[in-house]
C-alpha cells in the first residue's frame, strides 16, 4: 500500500468551531480536575471512537481520503493518539490492509488521513473502519482501544451491471519501471476474455467473477502515445476495451548545472535536460525548468530546456544560491549552484586583431577586449601556429588592448595568430579565440645547397648535381642557381652559369686542368652562401674492390676505414633506380668523425642490386674513392635460369656453356651453379650427387661454386644415350626454378672410326688411279704393248718388191659381214640433214663406229677365233681403255647392252657429245641405217643406199647410234632371253639412267 | 504543388466564367473533383498508416475491427446500394460536401493530439488537401446551381472528447475518423464518376469511356 502519492495525508481544521471549543473544553477541564476521583468512570465514559467518520475517493489516483474527529477530549489540550485502520475490499470480511496512524489530537480536531491503493478504485468495492487510543504518558489511564467505527463502503463501480466491459484505470500516468495493477470488469458478459498489452497477452488472477486484475510490473517506455491495454471476447474475437497506460520517461536532474557573466550584465546558466518526459495526448507536457535565487528570492521559469538567463542587477549581489527545479506530473527534482559572481567571469572573444611591422622574422600583434570595467585584469594567450601546428604560445595581462611581439618567425612562411582571455584574478573559462593570419617576407637563403657530382671515366664531363634546399633555408621561392667554374692550374676569367629552378643538375665539360665549382641557390631577396667542390685534373680514382654487405628493409648499414686523418668529410653516392637509365642519382654527406652510416631509402626494392661508393673529401674538397659496396636490401630466389648452349657433343662427353649469363643483374648475389644431369643410369658419376627434384625425380647434380664459371663438360657418358640436363644458379639461400630440362643425345662411336680410317684409304686409292692415269701411256707399254700391223710391216714392202705380187694379205672385201647392228634415228631438221649430207666425212663417222666382230649365229660358243682391225678413225681415247682384242668376249653378249650399262660418266659425255654431233648431221625423220659392221670407214654411197633401204622404225622414237663400248667397261652380259633388236632400240630415257 | 490546386479548386466557386451558361459546363470540374478525390484517397492510405503505427497495437493490426463506440458522429458513407442510385445530383453532391465538412473538422482534431512534428505535417498537409476537395465539390454545386447546405446553429461539429470518454475510445474514434474518410473518398470517386458520366453529351461519354478504362 502506497502512502506518498496522495496528496493529503493529514490535515486539522478547527478554526470553524473555536467558540464552541472554548465551552466544551472548559467542561472537559473540570471533568479532569475531578479525574483523581472519578477516573474509572470517566474512562467508561470517555468515548474516544473517532467520530464524523468520512471517507472520499480519488480515484484518478486511487486514494481514499479519510477524515474524522475526536469529541471527547479535553478543550485546548493535544493528546497523542492512534489511530488503527482497516479496510476491507470486496466485502467487510476481506481485510487487505490494517496499520496504525499516530498523531497529536486536539479536542474536536478533524483529522485527514490517505490511502493508495494499488488496485484502481473502480475495481471492486472498499471498505474502511477506524479506532483510536490515546497514547500520552499522561493520560495512562486512557490507553485503551476505543471501539470500531462502523464500515465506510466506498464503491466507484458505477458501470457494474452493464453489457459493457470496461479496463480499469484510465489513462493512467505513470513512471517508468513502475509496477501497475489494473482491471477489468465484465459485467454481465459471459464469454472468457483475454487481455493484451501491446499485442501481448496477459494473465492475471480473478477477483470475483466480473472482475480480474492484472499486475503489471517494471513497465517499459514504448511511445509518447501511450500502452495500449486491450481486452476482447474471445468468442466474438472483438475487441471490448481497452485503456492507454501512459509510462513517462523518469524525470532525470540536471546535469552539469553551472552559471557564468560574460559583461556582468546577465547570468547565463546552462544544464544538460537529460530526456524529455513529454507524453502526447495532453497527458504530459515537457519537464519545467525553474531558477529560484535564494538571496534574493527571485524565481523565474526558464523558457528554454537547458539554458537560463537570469538578469544581474545593480545591487552589486555577488554571491548566488540558484536553485534549479524541474518538475513533470510525477516528479520534482533539483540542483543547486552557489558562486560568486566575479569568480564566473566568462570574457568575450578579442576583437579588432591586427599585425603591425611585419619583418621577415618578427611581427607585432595587436588586438582589443570589451571592456569588463576599471578593475579587472585579463590574461590573454596568444598562440602562433604554421602549417597546422602550434609554434609558440605566450601569455600576455591585458587590461583594455593587447598588444605583443611575435619573434624567431622564417621567411616566407604563412603563420596564424590567435588570441583568447579569461578574468587573471579568477580564472573561469578562456573566451573564444579570435585570430588572423599573415606571412613573413623573403630573405636570403640561409644555407649553401647540398652540391656533388659525378666523372665519366676517361673523359672531362663533370655532372653536377643539387639537393633544393629546404623550405627552412631557403627562405623563399628559390628561382636560379648559379655555378661558377675557375680554373686552378692557370689564370682564366670565371666561367659563371645560371640555371633556373627547379633544375637540380647542369653537365659540364672541362679540360684537363683542376677546377673549383662553386654553387649557390638565390631567391628574390639574395644567394645562399656557395658550395665548393673542386675537380681535380686526374680524378686519380684506384681501383677499389668491391664489397658485399647485407641490406635490410630499413637500409644498408656500412662502414669504412679513413685513410687519411685531414678529412672534410665522407660521401656516399648511390643510385635510388640502378636499372634504370637515368638511376636516380643519390648521394649522402657525412662529417669527418663519421666512419659509418645507414642509407636508407623509400625507393629501395627488395631483388636489386645497389652499388654504393664511399668517397673522401679532403680539405681541398677534392673526392677519392675510398670503398665500394654492394648489396641487397633482401635477396630474392633467381627468376631464370640461364641459357645454356651444349657444345663439343662426343660419345662420352659435352659441354654446357652460359657465358652469356649476367650475375650481376640478378636478384640476389649469385654463388655459383647446380647442374642436373638425368640419364638411366642409376649411378651418378664422380663429382656429382644425387639429388631429388621437386617432382621427385632423382637426377645427379654437379655443384659449381664459382659464379664466374659459366662452363661445364659432362664427361663418362655413354655413347648413343639420352640425357637431360638443367643449369640453375645458386644463392646463398636458394636456387633459380626449376625450369625445363634440355635433351642431348651422344652420338655412336664407330663413324669417328670410320672418318678416321676409311678416308684416308680412299683418298689414297683415288692419289693411286689418278696417277695411274696420268702414266698412262707407260703403264699401256708397260701391261699391254700394241700389236705390229703387219700392211706397215717392212717385211710387207719387201715382199711386195720382190716376190709375187699377187700374193696378198687378206682383203677386207673377202670378209663376210656376220652381223649388222641398224641405229634408226628421227631427231634432226632433214633439210639440215640434206644440206649436209655430203659434209658426212668419213672421219666424223667413223668416231662413232667401234666396230666389233659379233658372232652371227646364235648357237656360237666358246672361243672363237676373234679378229680385230684396227681402224684409225676410231677414238682414241675410247680405244685406249679397250681391250676387246685382248679380253675374251661373250657371244651372248650384244654390244648393245654393254653400251647401256656403261658407267663411267666421261665416256658417257663422250658419248654425248657425238651423239649430237651425229644428229646434226643425220636426216632429221629419216629412218637413218648406221651400218655397223667390220668396216672401218662406210662409204658414202653406203650411206645413200641404206637410207633407201632403210628399215622403218615406229614413229616418234628415237634412236641412238649403236656405239662400241669397250670391253673393259661393259656390264655382264644379259640373259639369253634378251632379244638383240629390241635391247638395241633404245629410248632417250634409258640411256641417262 | 498539392497545395495550389486545392486553394485554385477552393476558389472555384468564385470564379465566374464557371458560373456561366455556354462555359464547357460542369465536366472540367466534375473530371477535377475526382481526379482530387483518388489523389486524396491515395493520400490517405499513406497518412493512415503513419498515425494507426502512432497509435500502436491493436490499431494498426490489419484485421482490427474495434465497435463503433464513440464513433456514431461520424457521417456514414455507407448506403443501401438502391438509396444511393436514388439520390439526385443535389442531394448527392450535398451529402458529400456535408460529410467532408464535419470529417475535415474531426481531422483537426487529430492533429491535437499527434506530437510528433512528422505527422503533425502529414495531416496539416491532408487537411490542406480535404478542404480543396471540399471547395471543389462545392465548385461543382454553384456550377451546377445548387445552394451550398447552411450548417444548423449548434449543430456545428466539435471535437471535445468528454471527461468520461477514455484515451483508448478516442483512439478508436480516430481509427473509425480515418477509415470513415476513406469510405467516403471511395463513395465520393463513385459519386462524381456517376455525375460525370451523366454530365457529358453520348458522343463523348464514349471517349471518356474509354479513358476511364484506360486508366
Amino acid at each position: 500500500m502506497l502512502l506518498r502519492d496522495c496528496p493529503v495525508i493529514s490535515k486539522r481544521k478547527p478554526e470553524s468551531m473555536a467558540l464552541f471549543a472554548v465551552f466544551q473544553t472548559t467542561f472537559l477541564l473540570t471533568l479532569l480536575s475531578l479525574r483523581t476521583h472519578q477516573s474509572e468512570v470517566l474512562a467508561e465514559n470517555l468515548l474516544l471512537t473517532p467520530e464524523a467518520f468520512k471517507v472520499s475517493v480519488n480515484s484518478a489516483q486511487r486514494c481514499l481520503h479519510l477524515q474524522w474527529t475526536v469529541h471527547n477530549l479535553p478543550y485546548n489540550q493535544e493528546f497523542k493518539m492512534i489511530f488503527q485502520i482497516q479496510i476491507s475490499r470486496t466485502e467487510t470480511s476481506n481485510v487487505i490492509w490494517m496499520g496504525n496512524y499516530s498523531t497529536t489530537v486536539k479536542w474536536n480536531e478533524t483529522v485527514h488521513w490517505s490511502w493508495e491503493s494499488e488496485l484502481p478504485l473502480e475495481c471492486a468495492a472498499h471498505f474502511v473502519r477506524i479506532r483510536s487510543v490515546v497514547d500520552d504518558a499522561r493520560f495512562p489511564e486512557w490507553n485503551f482501544w476505543s471501539s470500531w467505527s462502523s464500515w465506510q463502503e466506498v464503491n466507484v463501480q458505477d458501470s457494474t451491471g452493464q453489457d459493457t466491459l470496461f479496463v480499469f484505470p484510465k489513462d493512467k500516468l505513470v513512471e517508468e519501471g513502475s509496477n501497475v495493477t489494473i482491471c477489468y470488469i465484465s459485467g454481465n458478459i459471459q464469454n472468457d476474455i483475454s487481455c493484451y498489452l501491446e499485442g501481448e497477452q496477459i494473465h492475471g488472477e480473478q477477483l470475483d467473477p466480473h472482475v480480474s486484475t492484472f499486475k503489471l510490473e517494471n513497465v517499459p517506455f514504448i511511445r509518447k502515445g501511450g500502452t495500449n491495454i486491450y481486452c476482447e471476447e474471445k468468442q466474438r474475437k472483438a475487441i471490448s476495451n481497452g485503456t492507454v497506460l501512459f509510462v513517462s520517461k523518469v524525470l532525470e536532474e540536471p546535469k552539469d548545472f553551472s552559471c557564468e557573466t560574460r559583461d556582468f550584465k546577465t547570468l547565463i546558466c546552462t544544464w544538460d535536460p537529460g530526456a524529455n518526459t513529454a507524453l502526447d495526448w495532453s497527458k504530459q507536457p515537457s519537464q519545467s525548468y525553474t531558477l529560484f535565487e535564494s538571496y534574493s528570492g527571485k524565481k523565474k521559469h526558464c523558457e528554454e530546456k537547458n539554458r537560463c538567463n537570469w538578469q544581474i542587477t545593480q545591487d552589486s549581489q555577488e554571491i548566488y544560491n540558484f536553485t534549479l527545479i524541474t518538475e513533470n506530473y510525477l516528479r520534482k527534482r533539483s540542483v543547486n549552484l552557489l558562486f560568486n559572481l566575479t569568480h564566473r567571469v566568462h570574457p568575450m572573444s578579442p576583437f579588432s586583431v591586427q599585425f603591425e611591422n611585419i619583418s621577415a622574422t618578427s611581427a607585432v600583434m595587436t588586438w582589443k577586449l570589451h571592456s569588463l570595467g576599471d578593475y579587472f585584469t585579463l590574461l590573454c594567450q596568444v598562440e602562433l601556429h604554421g602549417e597546422g601546428k602550434m609554434i609558440q604560445q605566450h601569455n600576455v595581462s591585458v587590461k583594455a588592448n593587447g598588444k605583443y611581439l611575435l619573434n624567431e618567425l622564417e621567411p616566407n612562411t604563412e603563420y596564424v595568430a590567435q588570441v583568447h582571455c579569461a578574468d587573471d584574478n579568477h580564472f573561469w573559462k578562456w573566451s573564444e579565440w579570435s585570430g588572423r593570419d599573415f606571412t613573413t617576407p623573403e630573405a636570403a637563403p640561409s644555407e649553401a645547397p647540398d652540391v656533388w657530382r659525378t666523372m665519366k671515366s676517361g673523359s672531362h664531363n663533370v655532372t653536377l648535381f643539387w639537393k633544393p634546399l629546404s623550405k627552412f633555408h631557403a627562405n623563399g621561392k628559390i628561382l636560379f642557381y648559379n655555378v661558377a667554374v675557375e680554373n686552378l692550374d692557370k689564370p682564366s676569367r670565371l666561367e659563371h652559369r645560371s640555371i633556373p629552378a627547379p633544375a637540380n643538375s647542369t653537365e659540364l665539360t672541362l679540360d684537363g686542368c683542376s677546377y673549383q665549382i662553386r654553387v649557390t641557390a638565390s631567391n628574390s631577396a639574395g644567394a645562399s652562401p656557395a658550395a665548393v667542390i673542386v675537380v681535380p685534373a686526374a680524378p686519380g680514382n684506384k681501383e677499389v674492390e668491391e664489397e658485399i654487405i647485407e641490406g635490410t628493409e630499413d637500409g644498408f648499414s656500412m662502414s669504412w676505414k679513413p685513410q687519411s686523418g685531414d678529412v672534410m668529410g665522407y660521401v656516399v653516392e648511390w643510385c635510388d633506380r640502378p636499372q634504370d637509365p637515368l638511376c636516380d642519382f643519390q648521394w649522402k654527406k657525412l662529417g669527418p668523425n663519421t666512419t659509418s652510416t645507414v642509407i636508407s631509402s623509400d625507393a629501395f626494392r627488395p631483388g636489386v642490386r645497389y652499388n654504393f661508393r664511399i668517397y673522401e673529401l679532403s680539405t681541398k674538397r677534392i673526392a677519392h674513392l675510398l670503398e665500394r659496396k654492394t648489396g641487397y636490401t633482401r635477396e630474392l630466389a633467381p627468376s631464370d635460369n640461364p641459357h645454356v648452349v651444349t657444345n663439343n657433343l662426343t660419345s662420352h662427353s659435352f659441354t654446357l656453356s652460359w657465358k652469356n649469363y649476367s650475375t650481376k643483374s640478378q636478384p640476389a648475389f649469385i654463388r655459383g651453379y647446380h647442374v642436373y644431369l638425368k640419364s638411366k643410369e642409376e649411378q651418378c658419376q664422380p663429382g656429382a650427387e644425387k639429388a631429388v627434384l621437386p617432382d621427385d625425380t632423382v637426377c645427379c647434380q654437379y655443384k659449381i661454386d664459382n659464379p664466374e664459371q659459366k662452363t661445364f663438360t659432362v664427361e663418362n657418358l655413354k655413347p648413343e644415350s639420352f640425357y637431360e640436363f638443367l643449369v640453375t644458379p645458386h644463392t646463398s639461400f636458394s636456387e633459380g626454378p626449376s625450369g625445363t630440362f634440355t635433351k642431348v643425345r651422344t652420338p655412336d662411336e664407330y663413324p669417328y672410326m670410320l672418318v678416321h680410317v676409311i678416308v684416308p684409304v680412299v683418298i689414297c686409292v683415288v692419289l693411286l688411279v689418278c696417277g695411274c692415269l696420268l702414266k698412262s701411256q707407260w703403264m699401256k707399254d708397260k701391261c699391254y704393248p700394241d700389236i705390229p700391223d703387219p700392211y706397215k710391216s717392212s717385211v710387207l714392202s719387201l715382199i711386195k718388191s720382190k716376190e709375187n705380187p699377187h700374193r696378198t694379205i687378206m682383203s677386207i672385201s673377202d670378209c663376210i659381214p656376220d652381223a649388222i647392228e641398224v641405229v634408226n634415228k628421227q631427231e634432226g631438221s632433214k633439210i639440215q640433214s640434206l644440206g649436209t649430207r655430203k659434209s658426212l666425212t668419213e672421219p666424223e663417222l667413223t668416231k662413232l663406229s667401234y666396230l666389233y666382230l659379233l658372232p652371227t649365229e646364235k648357237n656360237y660358243s666358246g672361243p672363237g677365233p676373234c679378229i680385230c682391225f684396227e681402224n684409225y678413225t676410231y677414238n682414241q681415247a675410247a680405244s685406249d681403255c679397250a681391250s676387246c682384242g685382248h679380253a675374251p668376249v661373250s657371244p651372248e653378249a650384244p654390244p648393245s647392252q654393254w653400251g647401256l650399262l656403261t658407267s663411267s660418266e666421261n665416256l658417257l659425255k663422250a658419248l654425248e657429245k657425238n651423239y649430237m654431233n651425229s644428229l646434226g648431221e643425220i636426216p632429221a625423220g629419216e629412218t637413218t641405217l648406221n651400218y655397223v659392221s667390220q668396216l672401218a670407214s662406210p662409204m658414202s654411197g653406203d650411206k645413200d643406199s641404206l637410207s633407201t633401204n632403210a628399215l622403218v622404225p615406229p614413229p616418234c622414237s628415237e634412236y641412238k647410234m649403236q656405239m662400241a663400248v669397250p670391253l673393259c667397261l661393259a656390264s655382264p652380259p644379259p640373259t639369253e632371253n634378251s632379244d638383240l633388236s629390241s635391247i638395241t632400240l633404245l629410248g632417250p630415257s634409258e640411256h641417262y639412267r | 504543388m498539392l497545395a495550389c490546386l486545392c486553394t485554385v479548386l477552393w476558389h472555384l466557386p468564385a470564379v465566374p466564367a464557371l458560373n456561366r451558361t455556354g462555359d464547357p459546363g460542369p465536366g472540367p470540374s466534375i473530371q477535377k473533383t475526382y481526379d482530387l478525390t483518388r489523389y486524396l484517397e491515395h493520400q490517405l492510405r499513406s497518412l493512415a498508416g503513419t498515425y494507426l503505427n502512432y497509435l500502436g497495437p491493436p490499431f494498426n493490426e490489419p484485421d482490427f475491427n474495434p465497435p463503433r463506440l464513440g464513433a456514431d458522429t461520424l457521417p456514414r458513407a455507407t448506403v443501401n446500394l438502391e438509396v444511393w442510385r436514388s439520390l439526385n445530383d443535389k442531394l448527392r453532391l450535398t451529402q458529400n460536401y456535408e460529410a467532408y465538412s464535419h470529417l475535415l473538422c474531426y481531422l483537426r482534431g487529430l492533429n491535437r493530439q499527434a506530437a510528433t512534428a512528422e505527422l503533425r505535417h502529414s495531416l496539416a498537409h491532408f487537411c490542406t488537401s480535404l478542404q480543396g476537395l471540399l471547395g471543389s465539390i462545392a465548385g461543382v454545386m454553384a456550377t451546377l446551381g445548387y445552394p451550398l447546405p447552411q450548417p444548423l446553429p449548434g449543430t456545428e461539429p466539435t471535437w471535445t472528447p468528454g471527461p468520461a470518454h477514455s484515451d483508448f475510445l478516442q483512439k478508436m474514434d480516430d481509427f473509425w475518423l480515418l477509415k470513415e474518410l476513406q469510405t467516403w473518398l471511395w463513395r465520393s470517386a463513385k459519386d462524381f464518376n456517376r455525375l460525370k458520366k451523366k454530365m457529358q453529351p453520348p458522343a463523348a461519354a464514349v471517349t471518356l469511356h474509354l479513358e476511364a478504362h484506360g486508366f
